[in-house]
């Protein structure tokens, strides 16, 4: 019954076979009468050294970023984040939702010549992703019933009760498939075989050179007819994004994933580089600059409070200054991005501080002598540290004396979330490809337990926790999305957090490139080079 | 002889020297008068090239940067002097001790000194600014607790050479207690190297603290050189003054300091020449 | 000579035994938990203790120290928690790239100090002399990391004489003698902006070295003898000199090692600094344990090699 998915898939698949660069074309401003052409070699910046070439044991990004060119997921997502096919070319979803089925594309063959089959895919999760892969163990340990690959071409998820966001998890950053015949009997997260990946991806290893550089060649024997065009990527490390910005400018390097702010407009200008903007990538999705109230303590437990803050902060001009315009001021608790479950019609608090002063007013908050009506402590990362600055200006406006405490970002959201001694927190949530994903863990109250980018509010709400559940166990968007939209109405009244900024990442690259996967892990699949 | 050296070093180092320190410790006690009361506050626009009411521009904020640079001054200051104080302390304690009384409570003190010189000192400071937190005072505390063996050596040194001059073997014949002896005799000759070791590691403090600055492990609660230039990077071609000011200010002190030191050392005490590090 | 090499050896175990312990307690200490940092954005309570079993952390902190001596007594110190690799593996995989920027910017320092003290010495009290002193220390109270970004922008990304980034050029890297030229051309912006940070201190030394020699009997009459000023530096004054140099220099290792870290992070220099920063923010135990051991190590040999040089090269300092 929603086979329907699963049939779009096989259309696009055909279509696919028929005119290559169709799915997941980042740029479609392709030279005249130019198509893809094989050939060409890119550089490509990393911010951080991988490590090793086994995306399945982590959820770093430095890893993600090179690694997942080597490997497939079940599922591609498109710029929309809509699944395609990958390893899988088409799939089925029981009428129940419990049970999905996965075609994959027959003769795929690992690039040390074995063959892939479905017992890869079932012991890629059993043995390595449920184990070692935090966002898929904690995400699909406790709703998966087994995995079953009845032929080497098909594979069953089989789920406790209905479960939506599964083709979400399936890409090459969330779920990458790793070897069976390489790993048996091997501990995945020692295995010398991290460092010599034999994978299904577009590319092979063909050199590591620890903390400088990581060399790529074309996988001959890749499943997608034509794919990859480029004959060679390079990955090369360059942890300063100011140092990547001068190296694209000076040619040695062709593709930066993040331009800071102040470069953005000379490299627009220059003409020499597609420039484009993404809220996704292989470190996280669609994720919003938020401010966390610790809600047991006073007076932020006053709902009264909280609006009055609200009102108070300009969250323009943290845009503006802080983040140079790169994305939008938030609007509700799921990114804008997420289109169908965005709910864009929930309660506003435009930037006024009469009402601010009335709100904290009405909260019984007296201003003493100074002005000051009382203190709260913000506790952040160095990265959120020019948004406090900001804050402590506008929040003296209307009496919050804001005491502005920096740490390294792991010992700030070590108080944050597991110490729980803070005001005001900080955190970029992503909402990943789906809100159950990313959005859930920040408002459910079984998830206020110490653990990273959790509830740190201490947000409790038990029609919020329902109609989580609720929009999880369904398969239908619709069913769903009306589920979301409930709860981002009562986010916005009871506001335990407050969404400041949706980020967007700019990337930019030499013009010469076209149809890059840029918001996937699977950067160059498509990409290639004009002569 | 000594005189004629002295004279042609003077003007190169205590001269220039002396009137960069000056001008830097000026500006820590009046600077906070002449700039706007708080550092944080945005004032402006953001991005002003420098001229008009902002001589030195302002920042990505909107902040004056010469308010910045005369609050720093006094933040980066109080981090130089403070720790090298310390140190200065420490180091004269232990060294003179050792120096003094010999045998085992040299061995002890000697092999203490030594553990805490092999101990890769940025290591530890980036380690306990990224671990426990980012605090001038904490930092200052660290750099006190690592500068001070050398201090501790070159007093050792001294002591050791003034342990057996004549006055210090004729108080001790006439039963001048030890103590007062190491206070009477044998420290006011050692003063000197400590002043001239205290004068370098002022300098050394404050670019410690810029380093750390930089490597987004700053203290972002007080405004001092260090978080101005790592709140210019990001800027370095778009608004140079961002980093130029603070930076040159900083320069500028450590060039103070140092030639301070330098020509102190050449005009004091020759003799402590090659032991010095 | 053997024996005070092996004596100065035994006598640095307890020094690095303690900084082991010490590093250990505050490392372990420190708030932030390595395995919270590493199911990153993710993970739950389940897989914070399957990892923290996984590490060992699960056990109190004596006994994780026990273990931990009782391991590195048998060399193995542990599997890095981000690389998944022994640690030493890890690091020395970054050694060479490290010693080749120290050991450049030592030469630079070493032969440009040699030369501009020499020089200032010769022009004692007049202008040059004057410039010389005021501009090396100017060079080495420039913040390091600050002098770096403004040669790359000048000299890299303005002028385009020299590489923005990195050891070797990524694109299609050359063979042969092309690939030391291509080192060396990405070599020399790093090397200037490490070096300039001991360039005063050589240049001082030589200077205040020379000026003293040079007022020597000997120097006099070689001079008398009609010998040239430069001549009477080289053949008699120079030699002096060096003593001290190599002293001072090969006691300031740990500085050299700090400026190198900043250094490789402001040019993606591809060797230990930037290992040392990731390690730090990722809570790396094991393998920040192993770097301050290789860190402290390298500083008490450094300072070995520089007493056994001093011994060389100066007869009269004997070695027992």
């Amino acid at each position: 019954m929603r086979a329907f998915i699963g049939q779009l898939a096989l259309a696009l698949i055909v279509a696919t076979a028929c005119a290559p660069p169709s799915v997941g074309a980042g740029t479609s401003a392709v030279a005249s009468g130019g198509g893809p052409r094989r050939g060409g070699s890119m550089v490509i910046a990393a911010s951080a050294d991988p490590g090793h070439f086994n995306p399945a044991i982590t959820t770093a990004g430095g890893t993600h970023f090179v690694a997942d060119s080597l490997y497939n997921g079940l599922i591609f997502l498109d710029e929309k984040l809509e699944p395609k096919p990958d390893l899988a070319d088409r799939w089925d979803i029981s009428a129940d939702g419990r049970t999905y089925t996965f075609h994959l594309h027959p003769g795929v063959k690992w690039h040390d010549g074995q063959p892939f089959s479905s017992a890869d895919v079932k012991f890629s999760f059993e043995e390595v992703l449920l184990k070692y892969h935090a966002r898929t163990k904690a995400g699909l340990e406790a709703v998966l019933a087994g995995i079953d690959a009845p032929d080497p071409d098909t594979v069953i998820f089989r789920f406790k009760q209905a479960y939506g966001p599964l083709l979400q998890r399936l890409d090459v950053v969330e779920a990458p498939i790793v070897a069976k015949h390489i790993y048996t009997g091997l501990d995945p997260t020692k295995a010398d075989a991290n460092l010599k990946p034999v994978g299904t991806g577009p590319f092979k290893l063909a050199e590591y050179v620890k903390g400088d550089r990581v060399r790529f060649e074309r996988n001959d024997a890749y499943f997608k007819p034509g794919r990859p065009y480029l004959d060679e990527l390079v990955f090369r490390i360059i942890p300063q994004s100011n140092t990547q910005v001068l190296a694209l400018e000076r040619g040695e390097i062709d593709y930066v994933s993040g331009i800071p702010g102040p470069d953005l407009e000379r490299l627009q200008k220059n003409g020499g580089y597609t420039i484009a903007k993404s809220g996704a990538g292989s470190g996280g999705s669609f994720c919003i600059t938020t401010l966390i109230y610790n809600l047991s303590r006073p007076p932020l437990d006053r709902v009264e409070v909280r609006q009055g803050l609200a009102y108070a902060i300009d969250r323009q001009q943290i845009l503006d200054q802080v983040y140079f315009g790169q994305g939008r001021v938030a609007t509700s608790a799921i990114a804008s991005t997420i289109t169908w479950a965005h709910n864009a019609n929930v309660a506003k608090y435009p930037l006024d501080a009469g009402r601010a002063n009335q709100l904290l007013d009405a909260a019984g908050t007296k201003r003493a002598a100074d002005g000051t009506r009382f203190k709260l402590e913000f506790v952040h990362a160095t990265s959120f540290a020019k948004i406090g600055e900001l804050m402590r200006q506008q929040l003296a406006a209307v009496g919050i004396d804001l005491q502005l405490t920096a740490l390294e970002v792991n010992a700030a959201n070590d108080r944050t979330f597991i110490k729980k001694d803070f005001d005001i927190g900080a955190a970029s949530y992503c909402n990943g490809p789906d809100p159950e994903i990313g959005v859930r863990r920040v408002y459910v109250s079984n998830n206020i337990g110490p653990i990273l980018f959790s509830n740190g509010a201490g947000y409790r709400n038990p029609r919020v926790d329902q109609l989580f559940d609720t929009a999880a166990a369904s398969v239908d968007r619709g069913e769903r999305a009306k589920a979301y939209y409930e709860i981002q109405d009562i986010v916005a009244r009871d506001i335990p957090d407050w969404g400041l900024v949706e980020t967007e990442g700019y990337r930019g690259w030499a013009k010469r490139f076209h149809d890059l996967s840029y918001w996937s892990g699977d950067l160059a699949e498509a990409a290639w080079q004009e002569p | 002889m000594k005189a004629h050296r002295a004279r042609a070093i003077l003007p190169a180092g205590l001269g220039v020297g002396g009137i960069l320190v000056l001008v830097v410790v000026l500006a820590a006690v009046a600077g906070p008068r002449l700039a706007p009361a708080d550092p944080f506050g945005v004032s402006a626009l953001p991005f002003q090239a420098p001229g008009g009411s902002h001589p030195f521009g302002t920042d990505d904020l909107g902040r004056d940067t010469l308010g910045g640079v005369l609050h720093g001054a006094r933040v980066s200051l109080l981090v130089g002097v403070a720790a090298a104080a310390v140190a200065a302390l420490v180091g004269t304690a232990v060294g003179a001790s050792a120096g003094f009384y010999g045998g085992w409570t040299d061995d002890v003190l000697m092999r203490l000194t030594e553990l805490v010189q092999v101990t890769p000192r940025f290591f530890l400071a980036v380690v306990v600014a990224a671990l426990f937190g980012p605090s001038i005072a904490w930092l200052t505390l660290l750099l006190a607790l690592t500068f001070w063996p050398a201090t501790a050596r070159l007093v050792r040194a001294q002591v050791l050479s003034l342990r057996h001059r004549d006055y210090v073997v004729a108080a001790r014949a006439v039963g001048v207690r030890e103590a007062s002896i190491l206070r009477r005799h044998v420290l006011p000759g050692a003063l000197g190297v400590i002043v001239v070791s205290a004068a370098l590691q002022v300098g050394s403090a404050i670019l410690v603290e810029a380093r750390l600055s930089f490597l987004g492990l700053g203290d972002r609660s007080v405004i001092s050189w260090g978080y101005m230039l790592n709140d210019a990077q990001p800027f370095l071609r778009s608004a140079w003054w961002m980093s130029v000011f603070p930076g040159a200010a900083l320069a500028l002190t450590v060039l103070g300091t140092n030639l301070l030191a330098d020509g102190m050392y050449d005009a004091w005490d020759p003799a402590a020449r090659g032991e010095r590090r | 000579m053997a024996r005070y090499v092996v004596r100065r050896m035994l006598q640095a175990i307890p020094v690095l035994l303690a900084i082991l312990v010490a590093t250990f307690f505050l490392i372990h200490t420190a708030p932030g938990d390595p395995v919270t940092i590493l199911a990153g954005d993710g993970g739950d309570q389940a897989y914070y203790d399957a990892a923290r079993a996984r590490f060992g952390l699960d056990r109190p902190l004596p006994e994780q120290l026990a273990i931990y001596l009782a391991n590195a007594v048998r060399g193995d110190f542990g599997y890095s928690f981000v690389h998944r690799r022994p640690v030493f593996d890890v690091i020395a995989d970054r050694v060479p790239a490290t010693l080749l920027l120290m050991l450049t910017a030592l030469a630079f320092s070493t032969a440009a100090g040699i030369a501009l003290g020499a020089l200032a010495a010769r022009r004692s009290g007049e202008p040059a002399d004057h410039a010389i002193v005021v501009c090396t220390v100017a060079a080495s109270a420039t913040p390091a990391f600050w002098l770096g970004q403004v040669l790359v922008i000048v000299f890299a990304a303005g002028l385009g004489w020299f590489p923005v980034q990195g050891m070797t050029t990524a694109r299609g890297s050359p063979a042969g003698p092309g690939a030391v030229l291509d080192v060396i051309h990405h070599l020399a912006l790093p090397a200037l902006t490490l070096g300039s940070l001991q360039l005063a201190l050589v240049t001082r030394l030589v200077r205040s070295g020379l000026r003293e020699a040079l007022r020597e009997d000997y120097v006099r009459t070689a001079r008398a003898k009609g010998l040239t000023a430069r001549a009477v530096v080289a053949r008699h004054g120079l030699p002096n000199t060096l003593l001290p140099v190599i002293t001072v220099v090969g006691g300031h290792f740990g500085t050299l090692l700090t400026g190198a870290v900043l250094t490789e992070i402001i040019f993606a220099w591809p060797g230990l600094g930037r290992l040392l920063y990731d390690a730090t923010l990722s809570r790396d135990y094991p393998l920040l344990m192993a770097m301050f051991i290789v860190a402290s190590v390298s500083v008490v040999t450094a300072n070995l090699l520089t007493d056994l040089t001093y011994g060389m090269l100066d007869p009269r300092v004997r070695l027992a």
